[in-house]
């Protein structure tokens, strides 16, 4: 297995207007809390809040291009969104590979999304995957 | 015979939590052909969820060998000598 327990990887996304705009037209969702920055403000925020889910889109990227053997296959992944991101923002990607299962060739990774900015966390959550052999 | 039965039951609490069903019964005989909710994906999660619980590793060639239930919790068994 050339997964090593422990073994962390750093990566850094950004919110551009480019992620922003591919996202709603794949996922079609025009919530005004991501659409109107006005209705946004309404409810206490200063901008727009960016969708969730482009976090999972950039976890996709990791897995998909990040690691040492594009051998791989997402099996499952969990997150819990802790503070909202804003258009713009750079996050600090971190995951640790926390058990490597050879018998069913399955890795485990724990990771957190941090603001790059003042370093608060805005998502952590696991990721499982498989190695094809 | 006494610890059989105890890890049957570490076991059987190990796929309600992973297959998300309360009411599945395990025993020596039972098979994925027996579970709906034991599919490819299900089965990789459950041996993961059996690895962490017991504190083993089994490998391929082991998950390969087992016909039923009751084969697992023997090298189970043996694995926790």
């Amino acid at each position: 297995m050339i997964f090593q327990e422990g073994k962390i990887y750093e990566h850094t996304f950004t919110l551009t207007q480019e992620v922003y705009d591919s996202f709603q037209r794949c996922s079609q969702d025009r919530n005004p809390l991501h659409t109107d920055k006005t209705f946004a403000q309404s409810k206490g925020y200063p901008e727009r809040v960016m969708y969730g889910n482009i976090l999972n889109a950039f976890i996709s990227y990791f897995i998909g291009e990040c690691l040492e053997t594009k051998n791989v296959l997402i099996q499952s992944q969990s997150i819990n969104f802790r503070k909202p991101v804003f258009l713009f923002d750079m996050l600090t990607f971190t995951a640790e590979i926390h058990g490597v299962y050879e018998s069913v060739n399955t890795v485990e990774f724990k990771f957190i999304f941090a603001n790059r900015q003042d370093g608060v966390m805005i998502a952590n959550g696991k990721i499982s995957i498989s190695v094809i052999p | 015979m006494m610890e059989q039965d105890n890890t049957l039951a570490k076991v059987q609490k190990i796929f309600r939590d992973v297959l998300d069903n309360e009411e599945i019964t395990l025993n020596d005989e039972t098979t994925a052909n027996d579970l709906e909710e034991w599919d490819s994906l299900s089965h990789i999660q459950l041996i993961v969820a059996i690895e962490k619980h017991f504190k083993i590793k089994f490998t391929s060639r082991e998950i390969l060998s087992y016909k039923n239930v009751g084969e697992m919790l023997d090298n189970i068994t043996v694995k926790l000598v």
